[in-house]
């Protein structure tokens, strides 16, 4: 018979072993920021420096993945926020999706 | 276009006659990028996807209209401009600057997909008597769109 590892349980928590779908409210979605040939590299740096309000180190490295690998992923973030943040950037003509973190 | 003075809020730009034209020639462009281009999902699995894009594009119309609206009056304010012997100097303040940031990139943009989203290595090719004013919105509203940044960096450093 294998060994099974019994649970530890912290005091105060509450173990479940049942499985809940992914809720609105979890932080189950990615906000992605695709390449295009079009956007300047100062201005997506700028645009998620205002969007997230990340030091400019943070956003240049973002920018920097998007330019190199062909897209990066910004946030990971519940429905509703995600959506709000890819609302942002398009009004600043990013190319971003959100997408289910699978 | 020169920047000529920067304070916390409030930026000060000096342009030639012919900069000022162009600046303005290509504020009118706006709104370049066409309805419904912008998707929320690329693989389309979010729940109520429909419903969800919908509100999307709506927003952005919404958003879109109020742009067109501003910029209006943005142009039309006598005061926006004052005259000097070398040309005109532009006072904005930072909001105004963000904002004419977007409106830049929207005619940029909105130029590159009229142009078919050409690579950039592609650009040159598609360079003829047709597509001139298409290249000539898309390059000019990015250079003045690197001004306004540098311009921002400036006042950040």
């Amino acid at each position: 018979m294998a060994e099974t590892a019994t649970p530890e349980v912290t005091p105060g928590t509450i173990e479940t072993t049942e499985e809940k779908p992914k809720s609105n409210l979890e932080p189950g979605y990615l906000v992605v920021c695709w390449n295009d040939p079009v956007n300047y590299m100062d201005y997506v740096t700028h645009v998620f420096q205002v969007v997230f309000g990340w030091a400019r180190k943070k956003a240049e490295f973002h920018m920097l993945q998007v330019h190199e690998q062909g897209k990066s992923i910004l946030k990971r973030d519940s429905m509703e926020k995600a959506e709000h943040y890819v609302h942002q950037l398009q009004r600043y003509s990013l190319h971003a999706t959100m997408e289910r973190d699978e | 276009m020169k920047l000529i003075r920067v304070t916390k809020s409030n930026f000060l730009f000096q342009l030639g006659k012919r900069e000022k034209h162009l600046l303005t020639q290509v504020l009118r462009l706006y709104p370049r990028i066409p309805p419904a281009t912008f998707r929320l999902s690329k693989s389309g699995k979010l729940p109520d996807a429909e419903a969800n894009q919908r509100l999307l594009d709506e927003s952005l119309a919404e958003q879109r209209e109020h742009n067109r609206k501003t910029l209006q009056d943005f142009l039309a304010d006598p005061r926006r401009f004052t005259d000097t012997e070398a040309g005109s100097r532009l006072s904005l303040s930072r909001s105004e600057l963000e904002w004419l940031l977007q409106i830049l990139n929207d005619v940029r943009v909105g130029s590159w997909i009229i142009l078919g989203s050409p690579e950039q290595a592609m650009e040159f090719k598609l360079l003829n008597e047709k597509t001139a004013a298409d290249f000539w919105a898309m390059e000019m509203s990015g250079q003045f769109q690197m001004r306004f940044l540098e311009a921002l960096e400036k006042r950040e450093a």
